[in-house]
């Protein structure tokens, strides 16, 4: 698939352009709405910024619309939790949207700790003629108002307002890794390195814990859950992953407590490949149901695999990331970045997945040809408007005139948050601050 | 994190041994170990600890426990074997310590009390009986290969009736020095890192005198 770099507009005094990557600018999640029309960032400073697409001008028909920023504020604040001196970090780490049931919009979005229902909605008339107060919003004296009105809706410049409509707080011990909206669309489910726990959307003073794997002696710990995700159709269903590589489905028909699974996947390891960071590579960082809700996508440091829903014994597809990894886990282990969690999106039809790796390289890989390309996320390797040229890394022997080789590959860059455009082949890659969108080539 | 085209003296993972006879695996896992044991303390000390990489360090640990166990009785004697049992039972209570303080720091005690690895060997004795079997980091150079540097640092003395002979200064004197580690005594540089001045574990110059004393402090209480 060939892809052109888009020139994002971005309201410069919101998204710093800066060299240097401030903090709490670095980009934590990134999710498109059902539609495709809103594109949500998170970040490490709380901060949460919508972009919204403009509408497809029929002078310019080959100008697709781009992402301007629509709506921008504070989702989460620092907060100290008195009573075990520790500090609740405000950052982002997973946006939700709902679907759209009417002119406003919801998303949902956490930190470690607690998660937020958000109305985003628009403002373009504002009522006039009050009796009670003057337009300055002064309160008139009683006694000089003679006469009744009623005020009338005049139209005023557009606002977007984002409102908090729901806090769901004081439910999770540990830190929350991800949040999933059912398709019932009145429940969702918030999960923790060892429980997972099912809300209403309307309720925030309680919520059912459905899984838990927290040993009575901590002792026994060997195992976290590093992610779930409600079925896309399936209301009654969910799947999480482990940190020793498998994933459980899940059916809340039954019983109360979803500790015994109904499908267990899981890959029996390879001998041949074993290594002292065998069990540490096999950990899975995200896990994502295919559109149509039959098959599991997971992705763990090395590799993305696509699961059928039917066939818990082995993946069904296995695609390599980064193998050229393999030789240097000791040096990742050793700087941490072997623990780094990286994500995976489907595209709309199913027919493609990407995910990220070092070195702002992202890869996709074609499930029906078989192909796959590494592409770079980089403002000095695209200019607007260009397509973007695949990126090779040359394992050994003699490095060609375009490769990067394994050594020179910068692992301070990388690229944990991407997302897929619902219908379209619209993609938002994350690189430490900065965002980028790539879309297809104009023909 | 390593900065791009940093060197390391020391690269164990260009040679992918599976042979466990073979020393370039022995010292990778020694590697791997060592900066698994840096890791968890660095962890410790931070306000939350995360608790996935926690748990990862852990089973690595346990998984450097299991092989340390299985090599050593494939090439040890029974005394050996006896001892590679008890160093088990010392670094599984250790890291069963390590994720218990976790745990406890999470859900249950208003203030977070930090311990080192070390530290959580000590809080697990309950007896005084129990205080004397249970050393950290201490070394008995009885039956097995000196080449063997990691054990010798995660034996705890054997809980039979014979224990309490380690209470004596045998024990004292069976701390090698630092320069007893052979085969790599001749070559100082490349040491485990859990030796190195600057690990955490062992504060100071003097290796040996450092030993010697944490093994005073153990004694006394």
């Amino acid at each position: 698939m060939e892809e052109e770099s888009d020139s994002r507009k971005i309201n410069n005094s919101f998204l710093r352009d800066h060299n240097y990557a401030t903090e709490a600018d670095i980009i934590s999640t990134v999710e498109f709405n059902s539609s495709g029309e809103l594109l949500a960032t998170g970040d490490k400073g709380g901060r949460v910024v919508v972009f919204q697409r403009e509408q497809e001008s029929k002078s310019q028909p080959n100008r697709r619309g781009e992402y301007n920023v629509y709506s921008t504020f504070q989702s989460h604040e620092p907060e100290f939790d008195y009573l075990k001196s520790l500090e609740i970090e405000e950052k982002i780490n997973k946006i939700k949207w709902l679907p759209q049931q009417n002119a406003a919009y919801f998303l949902l979005s956490t930190n470690d700790k607690t998660v937020k229902l958000w109305k985003i909605s628009e403002r373009d008339k504002r009522p006039e003629g009050y009796n009670l107060k003057d337009e300055d919003g002064r309160i008139r004296d009683p006694s000089t108002i003679t006469s009744l009105r009623v005020p009338v809706l005049q139209p005023m410049d557009l606002m977007v307002e984002a409102t908090a409509r729901r806090v769901f707080s004081n439910a999770h011990t540990y830190h929350i890794n991800s949040i999933s909206v059912n398709s019932d669309l009145q429940t969702f489910i918030s999960t923790d390195d060892l429980r997972v726990n099912l809300w209403n959307l309307e309720i925030t003073d309680r919520s059912f814990n459905i899984v838990d794997i927290k040993p009575s002696n901590m002792e026994e710990l060997t195992e976290v859950i590093t992610s779930a995700e409600f079925h896309p159709r399936q209301c009654h269903t969910f799947a999480y992953s482990s940190s020793k590589g498998s994933i459980r489905l899940c059916d809340m028909r039954q019983a109360a407590l979803c500790d015994r699974h109904c499908k267990y996947f899981e890959e029996p390891e390879d001998p041949s490949t074993r290594s002292f960071f065998s069990e540490i590579i096999s950990s899975i960082s995200d896990v994502k149901f295919s559109h149509n809700g039959r098959y599991l996508m997971t992705r763990d440091y090395l590799t993305v695999k696509v699961w059928d829903l039917q066939m818990e014994n082995k993946p069904l597809e296995t695609y390599q990331v980064h193998d050229y990894l393999r030789g240097k886990l000791c040096s990742l282990y050793e700087n941490d970045c072997i623990f780094d969690k990286f994500e995976c999106v489907w595209n709309g039809s199913d027919s493609v997945i990407m995910t990220g790796s070092y070195n702002n390289f992202f890869r996709m890989f074609d499930r029906n040809t078989k192909r796959d390309v590494t592409l770079e996320a980089s403002r000095e390797n695209s200019k607007p408007r260009a397509i973007l040229k695949p990126r090779k890394v040359c394992v050994g022997g003699k490095r060609r005139k375009d490769e990067i080789s394994v050594d020179s590959l910068d692992f301070s860059k990388k690229i944990l948050h991407t997302t897929w455009h619902p219908h379209e082949n619209i993609i938002a890659v994350a690189a430490t601050n900065n965002l980028y969108i790539f879309q297809d080539k104009v023909n | 994190m390593i900065t791009k085209g940093q060197k390391r003296k020391y690269s164990p993972e260009e040679v992918e041994a599976t042979d466990r006879s073979n020393p370039i695996w022995e010292s990778q896992r020694q590697f791997v170990f060592s900066v698994s044991l840096n890791k968890y303390q660095r962890g410790q000390e931070l306000p939350e600890p995360s608790l996935r990489r926690s748990v990862l360090i852990a089973n690595t640990l346990r998984q450097m426990m299991v092989t340390n166990s299985s090599s050593a009785l494939t090439t040890c004697s029974g005394e050996w074997e006896s001892m590679s049992t008890d160093g088990d039972f010392s670094l599984s209570a250790a890291i069963s310590s390590i994720l218990t303080a976790l745990d406890s720091n999470i859900e249950e005690s208003p203030q977070a009390v930090q311990r080192t690895p070390f530290q959580s060997l000590e809080n697990l004795s309950r007896s005084s009986e129990d205080k004397d079997k249970l050393f950290g980091l201490r070394g008995c150079g009885v039956g097995h290969p000196a080449g063997d540097d990691l054990p010798r640092y995660l034996l705890p003395i054997s809980p039979s009736a014979s224990s309490s002979q380690y209470l004596s200064n045998q024990n004292l004197k069976c701390l090698p020095s630092f320069s007893s580690f052979g085969p790599l005594s001749s070559s100082p540089a490349s040491l485990p890192t859990i030796f190195s001045p600057s690990s955490s574990l062992f504060p100071g110059q003097n290796q040996g005198l450092d030993l010697e004393h944490l093994m005073e402090i153990l004694v006394e209480s």
